[in-house]
C-alpha cells in the first residue's frame, strides 16, 4: 500500500469515528435528558415534591412530551390530575428502597389522592402484602386530620405500610385527580406531605 | 495572520459535522421518543395480545407484575382501545354509571393528551364519542343522534377509560361490569 494510499484510510477512519461519535452524543444526550428532565425540566416544586404541570398538555414543548412519555406516559392534563415525584426526603438524600420514611401530611385539596411507592425503573415494588399506595379512601386521618404513613422494607406496626424490599432507588408519587381550581392556579400552594428518614437503613 | 493550514482546516470542518450531526441526532431522539412509544404501546407485543384495535380491552387490575407502561397506578382499574380514523369513524360508547371517580381519555399517537371526559362531565348521562380524523369528509356517514364528535389530531391514537378503585377484590363485581360497557366500534 502506498504512502498517499494509507493516508486516505487514515482520513477516513477518523472521519467515521467522529461520525459515528457523533450519533452516539446525540443518542446520549438525548436520553440523558429525557430521563433527567423530570427534575431538572421541573415547573413547580413544594418541599421535596416536583412537578411539570405541562404534563399531559398537547402545548408541551418537545422535551417535554418526551420526558412525560418516557417517564409518565399517558399522563392526564392538570385539570383531570395533578402528579408530583419526590426523589428526595426533605433533607436533600435520594430516596432509597432500604431505608424507612414516615410520610405525613395533610389530604390535597383534590377530589381524590393518592401515593405509590415505585422503585427506580418506575414501575411498582413487589409488596407482600398488596398495598402499593396509600389513597383518599384508604387513608385514616388522626384528629389533627392529617394522615401518616410509612415506607420500608420492614412493617413498623404502628402507621399503614407500603413495603419497598430491595436494595434500590425509589420515587413516590403523589397523584391529585380532579385538583380544586384554586390549585389548578397556583400549585405551589400545595401543602406538601413530608417525608423523613425514620433510624438507619437496612 | 497567519494563514490555517489544511490540517487546521480539516479539523475544523470534522468538528463543525460532528457538533451538526450530533445536535440533529439529538433532535431527532427526543422528537421520535414519544412517538416509537406510542407505537410500540398500540403496535406492540401487548397490543397484539390484548387485540385491541378497534376494539375495547380490559387488561387486570394493576399489579407488580403490570410492567408495560410505566407508573402504573394501583387505584385505577384501566380499559383501552387502539382507535384508527383512516377509513372512517370510529364509536366509542359506554355507560359505567358508578358513584366515584372514572374518565375516559384519548391521546394521539405522539403521546399529548388531547381529550379527557370524566364522570362529573358526563353527568351521569351514557358517554357516546364519534371519533373522526381532521379534514375528514364528514358528510360521509351521518353522526348519530347524541354522539360528540371528536377530531382527533392523528389518525391512530389511544383511549384509556380509568377506574377508580381502593379494593379491586371487594369492588370487583361491580367494578367489571362497569368498565367492561366501553367499546369501540370501527364505522
Amino acid at each position: 500500500m502506498t504512502a498517499r494510499h494509507s493516508s486516505k484510510a487514515r482520513r477516513w477512519a477518523i472521519g467515521t469515528a467522529l461520525y459515528l461519535g457523533a450519533v452516539a452524543l446525540g443518542l446520549g444526550s438525548a436520553v440523558w435528558v429525557v430521563k433527567k428532565a423530570p427534575w431538572l425540566n421541573t415547573t413547580v416544586q413544594v418541599g421535596s415534591w416536583k412537578g411539570n404541570m405541562l404534563a399531559g398538555n398537547p402545548d408541551a414543548d418537545l422535551y417535554t412530551r418526551a420526558a412525560i412519555a418516557v417517564n409518565a406516559l399517558l399522563a392526564l392534563n392538570r385539570e383531570e390530575t395533578m402528579y408530583f415525584v419526590a426523589a428526595q426526603d426533605e433533607a436533600g438524600k435520594p430516596l432509597r428502597s432500604s431505608c424507612t420514611y414516615r410520610v405525613e401530611g395533610v389530604p390535597p385539596q383534590a377530589r381524590w389522592w393518592s401515593i405509590t411507592a415505585y422503585a427506580d425503573d418506575l414501575f411498582l415494588f413487589d409488596a407482600p402484602n398488596g398495598q402499593y399506595s396509600l389513597n383518599g379512601t384508604t387513608a385514616k386521618l388522626d384528629t389533627k386530620g392529617q394522615f401518616s404513613f410509612t415506607t420500608g422494607p420492614k412493617d413498623p406496626g404502628d402507621t399503614f405500610w407500603l413495603p419497598t424490599p430491595g436494595q434500590r432507588g425509589m420515587v413516590l408519587t403523589l397523584r391529585l385527580y380532579n385538583p380544586t381550581p384554586a390549585l389548578q392556579a397556583s400549585p405551589a400552594s400545595m401543602v406538601a406531605p413530608s417525608i423523613k428518614p425514620l433510624g438507619d437503613c437496612a | 495572520m497567519k494563514a490555517a493550514t489544511t490540517t487546521q482546516r480539516l479539523w475544523f470542518y470534522r468538528l463543525l459535522t460532528l457538533s451538526v450531526t450530533a445536535l440533529l441526532v439529538h433532535l431527532l431522539a427526543i422528537w421520535a421518543a414519544p412517538h416509537a412509544i406510542m407505537w410500540v404501546l398500540m403496535q406492540g407485543p401487548q397490543a397484539r395480545a390484548l387485540n385491541m384495535q378497534n376494539q375495547a380491552a380490559f387488561p387486570p387490575a394493576v399489579t407488580a407484575n403490570s410492567r408495560n407502561v410505566v407508573m402504573p397506578s394501583p387505584d385505577m382499574l384501566y380499559s383501552v382501545c387502539t382507535y384508527d380514523v383512516s377509513e372512517g369513524p370510529v364509536r366509542v360508547t359506554a355507560n359505567p354509571a358508578l358513584p366515584s371517580y372514572w374518565s375516559i381519555a384519548l391521546y394521539a399517537s405522539n403521546s399529548d393528551n388531547f381529550y379527557v371526559l370524566n364522570d362529573r362531565k358526563a353527568r351521569g348521562k351514557p358517554v357516546d364519542l364519534w371519533l373522526v380524523s381532521e379534514g375528514a369528509n364528514r358528510t360521509d356517514h351521518a353522526v348519530p343522534s347524541g354522539s360528540q364528535v371528536v377530531v382527533t389530531p392523528t389518525r391512530k391514537g389511544f383511549l384509556l377509560m380509568r377506574v377508580l378503585t381502593g379494593n379491586y377484590e371487594a369492588e370487583k363485581a361491580t367494578l367489571e361490569p362497569a368498565r367492561r360497557t366501553l367499546a369501540c366500534t370501527k364505522i
